[in-house]
């Protein structure tokens, strides 16, 4: 397809207004199908996305099979110990090498015509190989390798040969909240069995947004925050908490817990029985980091927008959530929850129950996520009224969590991707601060 | 002429007569919205009820799940259901029930092990979907009826991309 550009000069689609405090996004951008197409070429083709977790191939020959930026991908081990990304797809005549969605082999081998694969996506095995000429070549056929890399256990792969940026200067200031994530085990997380495999009939930025939204929480959450209060949910030790623009689309919000964290945080709602020990991790984790980090780690909560399409949001527990379109009208989403490896088996199956009370298609607040962004995208179809309004927080110089700045983070850099521009590291934009400078 | 059914054959059909009126019951109440009465009069007071992930199949202790109620939060699911605050069931939607293949696995006297199929359709606020599961019960016999103390829907679906949430109880 062609990347031209796709409407007129002087009809903008998010309109980013500092002198009037004024942030809009034109609603095509949910609901246009040729902005969706661009998307897949300015965005998911170029930037760096989320595949998975190391934890997900823990030993030589594991794999898992997924789909990325609408890609169908293989994530192995290697016999190496190397993590490796390939196209799912045999270079003979194109059949997925690999249809089941984990597991564990020694060589993958495609169906059509039982030309093998080793876990290192080597040729290994062509049937009647006399049918091929002296200059076929088994090195030739290997399968396609993209490009990947892991931060602090995060694996990403980018299909765009030329993206100039490694990794860890895509992902710019979010290392910092990787770095708090992965800090929370010494022997390192680990994804828990389980995907919450659901979806969307609704944009998948609407997701995006909606996960950075703090300011919906009390209005469209109120049964969950009756359900936690009537077990015991104390309110917040401290007051306050921030968004932030973390650079490249990549945003934040930071904020003291209402309620426990299984990692080391206590409140009555966990029971006595787990007390000391919850209480003796966070000791350790004052031993380990010092006071003041020791509290960012285990007494803060964060959710994460990592650009384009992934979230991790670390709470009562943590959930990656990878939001993934199809088309402009409906998404899929990818939940699953991270927990450290060496976690106590009781304060497991808390974080777990907890998990479930908020989160998923069957917890007490993701179901009316889901209903509420499907419902946008319902009133979209009256196009009467041309934009949604993204403003909050602009007229502060250190925005707080129910201000819009993560969000309005995401749709700068959307926006200059769309228009072919790369992108730029600045975050502070147009005068708006970044949280962390003005805290 | 007919073959007349020996005294077992003739307890295990009353006995099966019995399981499967019970959950024709249950499937009623819960279809009719009598949540509180399915709770109150159908359940142990220490129920489970469980929805196991579907890339999972079956259960497995340390997975995490879609649904994992003990008597508490399933009690509060109903509340919240009955009392409108749940966006995506407000208005409620209307369901359907068919229960089938219902087979006692095991009977253990004061207990049993029920296999059933069950599919869930359920209409409303444009959509229109099917639940497609295996349920496994454990039921307390109690007099002529019994109550249900486990409760493990594993759904046949690959995923739920097509119906977005599980708002309802299956």
């Amino acid at each position: 397809m062609t990347i031209e550009p796709q409407r007129p000069v002087g009809d903008p689609i998010v309109v980013d207004d500092f002198e009037r405090l004024s942030f809009r996004v034109d609603r095509r951008a949910y609901t246009d199908d040729d902005l969706a197409a661009r998307e897949t070429t300015m965005i998911f083709d170029r930037c760096w996305l989320y595949v998975g977790h190391e934890s997900e191939v823990p030993g030589p020959g594991s794999y898992v099979a997924r789909d990325v930026g609408g890609r169908p991908v293989v994530m192995a081990r290697g016999s190496d110990g190397v993590i490796r990304v390939f196209a799912n797809s045999c270079t003979h005549r194109g059949a997925l090498i690999c249809s089941q969605p984990a597991g564990r082999a020694r060589s993958f081998r495609c169906p059509y015509h039982d030309w093998t694969f080793s876990i290192q996506g080597d040729l290994v095995g062509v049937p009647i190989p006399d049918g091929y000429g002296p200059g076929f070549r088994k090195a030739d056929f290997g399968l396609a390798r993209h490009r990947s890399d892991s931060y602090r256990g995060f694996v990403f792969v980018t299909f765009d040969p030329e993206q100039p940026r490694t990794l860890t200067e895509y992902l710019a200031g979010a290392t910092e909240y990787l770095d708090l994530i992965d800090d929370q085990s010494e022997v390192g997380m680990e994804v828990i069995q389980g995907a919450q495999l659901h979806g969307a009939r609704a944009n998948w930025k609407l997701m995006m947004e909606n996960s950075v939204d703090i300011y919906h929480f009390r209005a469209l959450h109120k049964r969950y925050v009756g359900y936690m209060e009537s077990l015991g949910s104390v309110p917040p030790r401290r007051r306050g908490g921030f968004g932030r623009a973390l650079g490249l689309g990549h945003g934040a919000n930071e904020l003291p817990p209402a309620a426990a964290r299984p990692l080391a945080y206590w409140t009555p709602m966990f029971g006595a029985e787990v007390r000391p020990r919850i209480e003796a991790t966070a000791a350790r984790f004052v031993d380990r980091f010092g006071a003041e980090r020791a509290e960012r780690i285990t007494g803060t909560n964060r959710a994460v927008l990592i650009f384009p399409n992934l979230m991790i949001i670390d709470a009562i527990a943590i959930t990656i959530r990878k939001i993934d379109p199809v088309g402009a009208g409906q998404m899929a989403i990818t939940s699953v929850a991270l927990a450290p490896k060496d976690e106590d088996p009781d304060i497991r199956e808390l974080r777990k129950s907890h998990y479930l009370t908020f989160l998923g298609p069957a917890g007490f607040a993701t179901p009316d996520d889901i209903e509420i962004v499907e419902s946008c995208q319902r009133g979209y179809l009256n196009r009467t009224v041309r934009y949604s309004d993204l403003s909050r927080g602009m007229n502060k110089e250190v925005p707080e969590t129910t201000d819009e700045l993560p969000a309005r983070e995401f749709w700068r850099q959307w926006d200059r991707l769309m228009h072919g521009d790369d992108g730029h590291l600045e975050v502070a934009h147009r005068g708006e601060m970044q949280g962390a400078e003005a805290r | 002429m007919t073959t007349e059914l020996t005294v077992d054959e003739a307890a295990q059909v009353r006995l099966w007569h019995r399981v499967s009126q019970f959950l024709f019951r249950e499937a009623r109440l819960l279809d009719e919205w009598r949540l509180r009465e399915w709770y109150d009069e159908m359940l142990t007071h220490d129920i489970r009820y469980s929805v196991p992930a579907t890339d999972v199949r079956g259960e497995t202790a340390d997975a995490l799940g879609l649904i994992d109620d003990d008597a508490a939060r399933l009690r509060q699911r109903i509340e919240q259901l009955l009392n409108g605050e749940v966006w995506c069931e407000n208005p409620r939607s209307r369901t359907n029930r068919m229960i089938s293949n219902v087979e006692i696995l095991t009977d253990r006297g004061t207990h049993l092990d029920v296999a059933a199929n069950v599919i869930v359709y359920r209409f409303g606020h444009g959509r229109s979907d099917a639940y497609v599961g295996k349920c496994r019960f454990e039921l307390v016999v109690e007099g002529e009826s019994f109550r249900v103390r486990r409760r493990v829907v594993v759904l046949d679906h690959e995923t739920l991309y097509e119906h977005a949430k599980l708002s309802i109880i299956l």
